[in-house]
């Protein structure tokens, strides 16, 4: 008996074993299951949806979203919460305070950032990037127009930032980068200084310069010249511009559902989302002689070219 | 993709819809030749009929300094007949008297976008008169057109042109003023050496402006009006003999008037229309001193001439012989009036005297089409719609006092992306005329993309020509006023060479099939285009407008068969190679449409950045024999940009040096040297 009342003490001490290792990975759980707040200072049914798509990829984080005039002062909010900020003012209201809660910043562009932040990081903020990069859309270029070397540049003051990393990027590329200023959107003729020099355009997510109201006749100027238009984002696309890259949401998903897989410790200060597609407008490439661009091809193409170090 | 959060929610209209987007160039149902601005600029031209030396097949001659003639392929000596001409989609050619005067046109080089020639009928897509080709002037948007500039031309035989012009914009629109002048000598002498009396000067004003009413809508406004005076020889010779008085100079004032109101609206990105109307006037003031023989106004021999114009010419050449004789052999009742024209002779009709007379012209155009192009799928699309036409001409010479006329056309055009690689372009016109009656002419084109860039092309097209006013209506004769002495009691007279119209022409027949390629070799940025064409041209009127004996018939054909090419290279960013070179072999019944039709034209050109502001042009022009007279010119133009500031000045020199010693289409026209030097400046902010 004794052997078995010792056989007893050995199976409760693995039980005891066991329901400490249980009760320390139960403690633990919070380093895998996180509160998750999304917070936009509009709620519209983008942004639900997409608070719901984040929850369904994420099963096993609490994910919320509270409208912006509903939250505290950040530096109020448990610093285990993830914050994940939706549109700018949500930014404004985050930057009020150093302190408070790890922050991602969907939808905002790198123009947007630099009117708000300058060029300093913020320790606790990371930025996701909005705007196609510029290495892709240049390699876009390269692909789809392989005979075009002089890349035209519209830039105004709040854009001129872009320029030296966008030569940077070029050099490396071979090509040209033409860039113009183009201060006064009534004044058309830097448009057709710019468009007797270049091959192609490429369009800086600048909503100074490309917007609902310079459309018309920045598209159609361009286009009486022959001179096709890349980005500057998706929605120009359709407008009648002749390709560009982006990111959608099921992207961003992706994009964010690795980054909350990781300490916010290891997030980076900015990111430009390695997950993208490539839309083009079929009617337009077939009217300037260009062949179709193949969509998925080009994109996986270029994912590929930025694999390689 | 609608609630996508990350997609630009942005309102972007759709600006370059289905209904915007032109064929590529492998895929036009045609051949085309585009002028465009840097051509333009670098060829250092005056006039748009010079800019055309630059469309492969292009016959581009002159009849006097101001007056261009220019055909493609060939036919009428001194008028384009058969051409279509067009500024902003408005036809400029005159209805009244068949003619495109170049000069005249109310459009300043400086204000053109580009020239795209059509080069082949298409009446389907511009109307009757797209006959053989069509030059459709585009002139540069208001939108395009902001700032200041002024430019300045002077040179050699009399070259004195300016230019200025104001672009603004505003939120909703655009709009440019602009004002120019041009000036010039001509030829300096005739074929007797003596001074060629063919100067210009005129001025025009031009406004443009264009205003988007909402995303949907948008009106064009253009105003255009012109004035100037193209000196003419005096070229009245007396019909009898003794006569020795005579005036010096047939000179025109030429006033040119247009405005056009333009319509947009965008349904939907498959779906637009546009309304355009526009009203034109040509006015043309021709006053000039006749002097004969008093018996020009007997109504006996007026009568004569109407019974039988050889036997009334035939006296009147003869007066003085058959006054001391008898009337010459002919029917009774020519003898009898004959015989009382040669008493009247005898009895003081001989006596010379002199008069005005008034060959002016005025002719109005009112125009209203309707155009609706409409996407039904990614593949197919209609453009159809239909136009109305007024025209009158108004001349107590030509018309007896006022002639109108009335069009409807209706047309349609479908193109069809059969797949990937075959494209299927047809359509029909039909057009019901007033004077001339109705006819429907059909066009098919298929092409054949081997990839978007490269394109063969198979055409047949069916064009007719309406016979104009002129040719069909014409109620010749010539009122003399203000007689220095009474001629059968009257201060005024009526000549006796009076010519009719028939009235009952047929249209002009155009069958024309054509094989192609165009092709964009985009690594080492090359455009080329070649066609073979056979063109038929039957029941063609080909009399030319003269007053002695015109006797229009559809009694003549023209066959024109050939070859040509355009190639236009962009060697590097520094530099640009066009050559354009035509075979055309005409073959007519009636010689004179063929001695327009050079066998060998064509265009070399090199155009080149240096740096640092500085760009020459060097182009080569030639033909072989126009009107039997060889052209060969070179013309080099060399330009500096200078920055100052905010502002832009350019100071070009341009040099046109003739490489033949050949009168230019006409043994009048003719220089003193053999080069032109003259020099612009330029200044834009």
């Amino acid at each position: 008996m004794g052997d078995s009342s010792r056989m007893t003490g050995v199976l409760i001490t693995r039980l005891w074993r066991r329901a400490v290792l249980l009760a320390c990975l139960l403690l633990a759980a919070p380093a895998w299951s996180a509160d998750i707040l999304l917070t936009a200072a509009e709620d519209g049914a983008g942004v639900q949806a997409f608070a719901q798509a984040l929850a369904q990829q994420r099963p096993e984080d609490r994910v919320t979203f509270t409208a912006l005039k509903d939250l505290p002062a950040p530096g109020r909010l448990p610093a285990t919460t993830r914050l994940i900020l939706l549109d700018l003012p949500g930014l404004d209201w985050r930057l009020q305070e150093p302190q408070g809660p790890p922050t991602l910043v969907l939808r905002i562009s790198r123009l947007q950032a630099h009117q708000r932040l300058g060029s300093m990081p913020h320790p606790r903020i990371s930025l996701l990037w909005s705007d196609p990069p510029l290495d892709r859309q240049l390699r876009l270029i390269a692909g789809i127009l392989p005979q075009a070397r002089r890349i035209g540049v519209l830039y105004g003051a709040d854009s001129e930032f872009l320029l030296p990393e966008l030569k940077q990027h070029s050099t490396s590329l071979g090509l040209e980068i033409v860039p113009q200023l183009w201060d006064n959107i009534n004044d058309s003729r830097p448009l057709q200084i710019l468009f007797r020099n270049s091959d192609v355009l490429l369009g800086l997510d600048d909503p100074q310069l490309y917007n609902p109201k310079t459309a018309k006749n920045l598209l159609l100027s361009s286009y009486a010249q022959q001179l096709p238009l890349i980005g500057p984002n998706a929605g120009f696309v359709r407008a009648g511009s002749l390709a560009s890259t982006y990111s959608d949401q099921a992207d961003w998903l992706a994009v964010l559902d690795r980054l909350l897989d990781h300490s916010p410790a290891n997030w980076p200060r900015s990111l430009y989302p390695d997950r993208f597609k490539v839309v083009g407008n079929p009617q337009v490439a077939r009217s300037l002689g260009i062949e179709q661009v193949d969509e998925a091809s080009v994109a996986t193409r270029l994912a590929e070219g930025e694999k390689r170090p | 993709m609608a609630d996508d959060l990350f997609l630009d929610s942005q309102p972007l209209p759709q600006v370059l819809t289905a209904t915007r987007l032109k064929q590529s160039a492998a895929a036009v149902p045609g051949s085309m030749t585009v002028i465009d601005s840097e051509l333009i600029k670098a060829s250092g031209a005056r006039d748009i009929s010079e800019l055309l030396r630059l469309v492969p097949g292009m016959m581009v001659g002159y009849t006097s300094g101001n007056q261009a003639a220019v055909n493609y392929h060939g036919t009428s000596a001194s008028d384009a007949r058969r051409m279509q001409v067009l500024i902003d989609g408005r036809s400029v050619y005159r209805a009244g008297l068949a003619t495109v005067d170049w000069s005249d046109i109310p459009v300043a080089m400086e204000d053109i976008e580009r020239i795209e020639v059509f080069r082949g009928p298409n009446t389907v897509s511009y109307g009757a008169n797209a006959l053989m080709a069509v030059v459709n002037i585009l002139t540069r948007s208001p939108a395009n057109s902001h700032g200041t500039r002024v430019k300045v031309v002077r040179g050699e035989r009399g070259i004195n042109d300016f230019y200025a012009s104001q672009g603004a914009g505003w939120e909703t629109g655009d709009l440019r003023l602009s004002l120019s002048g041009q000036q010039d000598d001509g030829f300096d002498s005739d074929a007797s050496g003596a001074d060629r009396r063919d100067s210009r000067r005129l001025s025009r004003f031009s406004l443009a402006i264009s205003q988007t009413l909402n995303t949907q809508q948008s009106i064009d406004l253009q105003l255009d009006a012109k004035e100037g005076t193209n000196q003419r020889p005096y070229t009245y010779s007396p019909v009898f003999a003794g006569i020795t008085e005579g005036g010096n100079n047939s000179d025109v004032t030429a006033k040119d008037y247009a405005g056009s109101l333009r319509w947009n609206f965008d349904f939907n990105p498959d779906h637009s229309l546009y309304i355009q109307g526009s009203a034109q006037q040509w006015d043309r003031q021709q006053i000039w001193k006749a002097c004969d023989a008093k018996v020009s106004f007997s109504p006996e021999l007026t009568q004569l001439w109407q019974m039988n114009p050889n036997y009334a010419e035939l006296l009147a050449r003869h007066m003085d012989t058959y006054s001391q004789g008898s009337a010459p052999p002919g029917s009774a009742a020519e003898q009898a009036l004959a015989n009382q024209v040669l008493q009247q002779w005898r009895d003081g009709a001989s006596q010379s005297v002199c008069g005005d007379i008034d060959q002016s012209t005025r002719e109005s155009r009112y125009d209203l089409e309707i155009q609706d192009t409409l996407s039904l799928s990614d593949s197919l699309r209609l453009v159809s719609g239909m136009n109305y036409r007024y025209d009158r001409a108004d001349s107590d010479t030509y018309f007896n006092g006022t002639l109108d006329d009335t069009t409807w056309r209706l047309f349609g055009q479908l193109e069809w992306r059969a797949s990937e690689h075959w494209l299927l372009q047809g359509g029909a016109m039909y057009e019901d005329t007033h004077l001339s009656g109705n006819s429907l002419t059909p066009r098919v084109a298929v092409n054949y993309l081997i990839n978007p860039r490269h394109g063969l092309r198979a055409v047949y097209s069916e064009a007719i020509r309406s016979p104009d006013m002129f040719e069909n209506n014409v109620n010749w004769s010539y009122r003399v006023t203000n007689l220095s002495s009474p001629a059968y009691g009257q201060t005024t007279g009526q000549y006796f060479v009076k010519t009719r119209g028939p009235g009952n022409l047929d249209k002009e027949m155009m069958k024309s099939r054509e094989l192609g390629y165009n092709g964009f070799f985009a690594d080492i940025g090359l455009n080329m285009d070649v066609k073979l064409f056979y063109d038929e041209i039957t029941d063609m009127i080909s009399s030319p407008l003269r007053n002695n004996q015109y006797i229009a018939s559809n009694a003549n054909s023209a066959r024109f068969t050939g070859a040509e090419s355009q190639f236009d290279w962009r060697v590097s960013n520094a530099d640009r190679l066009r050559l354009t070179y035509a075979y055309v072999d005409a073959s007519t019944s009636n010689p004179l449409d063929k001695a327009q039709t050079a066998r060998n034209s064509g265009s070399a050109g090199w155009l080149r950045e240096w740096g640092q502001g500085w760009s020459s042009a060097l182009f080569y022009y030639g033909d072989d024999a126009l009107n039997q007279y060889r052209f060969e010119r070179v013309d080099l133009r060399v330009a500096k940009r200078i920055a100052l500031g905010k502002a832009n000045v350019e100071l070009a020199g341009m040099l046109q040096e003739r490489l033949d010693n050949q009168p230019t289409t006409w043994a009048d026209n003719n220089y003193d040297h053999r080069h032109v030097l003259y020099f612009s400046a330029e200044l834009e902010f």
